[in-house]
């Protein structure tokens, strides 16, 4: 699973030395090729209209043979400090557009931002859909000939495009959109791929639409499956569209995100694509002079998503396992998972608890982990992670020791065992 | 002209049943909703404090409700639909309280709707998405429920309709149980041929669906002939405020942000012929009491208005 990082709120795209070199200090080694850094959906609201020449930074818009000119120096910064582009947007359209008439120069911009896609090696390019003006009932047909229009272009410059999850707006209010359907969007994927005989078209599945729908997005991930490559990781408080960094819209110490359907879904289809994280806003607001750290923390958030989704990956990865706790985390492991990946046994630190049974498993002393095979690893199911992966550090344990966690487990018991912080 | 309903809560009261009825009929109305659930309240069972209303006997119900049927007969008000309290199963709850909702509550609750000779009873579904981890799962269990009850339906030719719900992230009202047309259509087809009647039908409910940001006109017509009562009622997309419609508002052109157009697009798509019903009771409560009839004339003056657009 690649981790890429939208540069957007953090890079200035006509000098973008500073914001490059602080998304690669926090350990970002992919950078989003944003099209509408340069090409915004504003610039393409004046596009056509007197005052655009007194716009900044709209030539792009009005131009799609100057997106090159005008991506170069964010292009040539990240060549430079080897960063690379696994993903790309297009430009695209305000949700509340009223201009139809610019679907020509969308299509246009796409056929340029699949040739710079095709110079910069960038293997995906989400192009959305074309929406407004088209009716209801053509809207498939639409799209269909659009993206078979673009196909040939991708198909030379290796790009696979990607559709995307659409909002729409109701005066203001955004609900549900093109592609917001699971079932429906696997359609058109499938309907598009089979019409050319290769996989050509994938999904891009973004988190801060499903989110400002209230879509289950378990439902959303398992209808639409492998055929996600990138997954879009936004927060938002699911009524303004914002990207803010996962787990930082909140509510009375809740995320406002179900962020326990969406790794649940990505789970079970064991997504292994592009992790996009956008916090685009939230860096904007922050001072420049925080923005690294804040580049560090997003990278922590983007690999714990990665961590939370590959869980049962990491399980498979070893051929014994053994657990550290014999809690509510404990048993939400052997709930959900004790029956694929059996551990030896579970220890703890309580001696009460030696030489009892607890979920089927033996309760033993730590000290039990020195005569376990090399290649077992340590599961540690209790929160006090770091405090217990010293302790068996400093016991001479030398297996490799993983942390289990179960905010985010496929199943959850009705209730947790009130000792449970006591076991 | 499609008829005119609301909810009778705030309106039907036990003391005179027949003013409330009466009211409704002076102001528009030829249909009610009537509040079944206003008897064992959700906030009540959330807190396992369960009252013993639905410990009576069936006689004792029907005797209970025999002023409120005759008033609703008086005043010419045909109780077209009704609400069975809910939840039906408590998650932290106590094995005797699921019990009771299940064995007690709801066949009572079906008792009642066949003394009042309502077509119709709106359900929720179960809220276990979170526990056993997928939608598909939870309705299973909503499934069980149904089939529980579905004999008692089809005997009493009654149609228990699912409605679309909500559920809370942080606040948030995300999709809950039954916010997917196409698996409701499926799910309502297989159960209707399994008990070779029509036991299972739709209740949409506008605001819930506002809230999750479902494309109105898109979920009316895929669930087409199997949508069979409403719930109409406003909100600003962020809290069940069961408000007036056009009440609501996002941009500085004051265009109303409910889809309105599309909710009248998807009825006249599918050729709606029953009750226009507003789930509207906390309007009630917001303005001054001494307003209530001219609050009930002006929801029927709406209701007038989308019967218009939809035939």
């Amino acid at each position: 699973m690649i981790v890429s990082c939208f540069p957007t709120g953090i890079v200035n795209f006509e000098r973008p030395g500073q914001g490059i070199a602080d998304i690669k200090k926090a350990g970002f080694t992919d950078v989003v090729l944003d099209f509408s850094m340069c090409c915004t959906d504003a610039d393409l609201e004046y596009v056509g209209k007197k005052d655009i020449r007194r716009r900044k930074k709209t030539f792009a818009a009005e131009n799609p043979k100057e997106l090159y000119e005008a991506m170069a120096p964010i292009l040539t910064k990240c060549q430079s400090e080897k960063v690379a582009f696994s993903f790309a947007i297009a430009p695209h359209l305000r949700r509340d557009t009223q201009r139809e008439e610019l679907n020509g120069l969308l299509k246009e911009l796409a056929e340029e931002c699949i040739r710079i896609c095709g110079n910069v090696d960038c293997r995906y390019l989400v192009v959305r859909p074309l929406f407004f003006g088209i009716p209801e009932d053509a809207v498939w047909n639409v799209n269909k000939e659009f993206y078979l229009s673009l196909e040939p272009l991708a198909k030379e410059n290796n790009v696979m495009l990607l559709l995307e999850n659409q909002c729409k707006s109701v005066n203001g209010h955004l609900v549900r959109g093109i592609c917001s359907d699971g079932r429906t969007a696997a359609e058109w994927v499938d309907c598009l791929n089979a019409e050319i005989g290769e996989e050509r078209f994938g999904f891009c599945m973004d988190v801060g639409g499903c989110n400002l729908c209230g879509q289950n997005m378990y439902d959303f991930a398992s209808e639409l499956g492998s055929r996600i490559k990138a997954v879009i990781l936004r927060d938002c408080n699911g009524s303004d569209e914002n990207s803010m960094l996962p787990f930082t819209c909140v509510n009375k110490r809740s995320s406002q995100t179900d962020w326990l359907n969406l790794i649940r879904g990505l789970r079970e289809v064991g997504f292994d694509g592009l992790l996009v994280v956008d916090f685009s806003d939230t860096a904007a607001t922050f001072s420049p002079i925080l923005r690294p750290a804040l580049l560090r923390l997003a990278k922590e958030v983007a690999d714990y998503f990665k961590w939370q989704i590959g869980l049962e990956n990491l399980l498979k990865k070893y051929p014994s396992v053994v657990l550290f706790g014999a809690g509510n985390m404990c048993r939400n492991y052997m709930k959900c998972y004790g029956e694929k990946y059996p551990p030896l046994f579970t220890c703890d630190n309580n001696k009460a608890l030696w030489g009892t049974s607890f979920c089927g498993l033996e309760v033993k002393p730590p000290e039990n982990l020195l005569d376990i095979p090399g290649d077992c690893a340590v599961f540690i199911c209790n929160i006090y992670y770091r405090e217990i992966e010293r302790q068996l550090r400093d016991m001479g344990i030398k297996n490799p020791i993983e942390y289990f966690n179960d905010e985010y487990m496929p199943t959850f018991y009705f209730d947790r065992l009130e000792d449970g912080g006591n076991r | 002209m499609l008829q005119i309903g609301v909810q009778t809560k705030n309106i039907v009261n036990d003391k005179c049943p027949q003013d409330g009825f009466q009211m409704l009929k002076c102001t528009g109305f030829s249909c009610a909703d009537f509040s079944l659930n206003g008897y064992l309240l959700n906030t009540d069972l959330y807190r396992a404090n369960v009252n013993k209303f639905f410990d009576q006997s069936v006689a004792e119900l029907e005797q209970f409700f025999l002023p409120h049927k005759k008033g609703a007969e008086a005043a010419g008000i045909t109780i077209n639909q009704m609400h069975m309290p809910y939840p039906i199963y408590v998650p932290t709850g106590k094995k005797e309280l699921n019990d009771y909702l299940w064995n007690e509550m709801a066949p009572k609750s079906m008792a009642v709707c066949k003394f009042f000779e309502c077509s119709y009873i709106v359900i929720h579904g179960f809220k276990l998405a979170r526990y056993l981890g997928s939608e598909e799962a939870e309705w299973e269990q909503t499934e069980k429920f149904i089939d529980s009850i579905a004999p008692i339906a089809k005997e009493m030719g009654i149609t228990i309709c699912i409605e679309n719900l909500y559920d809370s992230v942080g606040g948030h009202l995300v999709e809950g149980p039954c916010c997917n047309a196409k698996k409701a259509v499926e799910r309502i087809d297989r159960i209707n041929d399994k008990y070779h009647a029509e036991v299972l039908g739709f209740c949409f409910d506008t605001g819930h669906a506002n809230l999750v940001g479902i494309d109105f006109e898109d979920f009316i017509t895929t669930l087409n002939h199997r949508l069979k009562v409403l719930h109409i009622h406003d909100n600003d997309g962020k809290s069940d405020l069961h408000q007036i419609p056009f009440t609501f508002s996002k941009t500085r052109e004051n265009t109303s942000s409910t889809d309105w157009d599309g909710f009248l697009a998807g009825l006249k798509n599918i050729r709606y012929k029953g009750v226009l019903n507003f789930e509207t009771a906390p309007v009630l409560t917001c303005f001054p009491d001494d307003m209530k009839e001219d609050i009930l004339e002006f929801i029927g003056k709406i209701g007038r208005y989308f019967g218009g657009r939809v035939v």
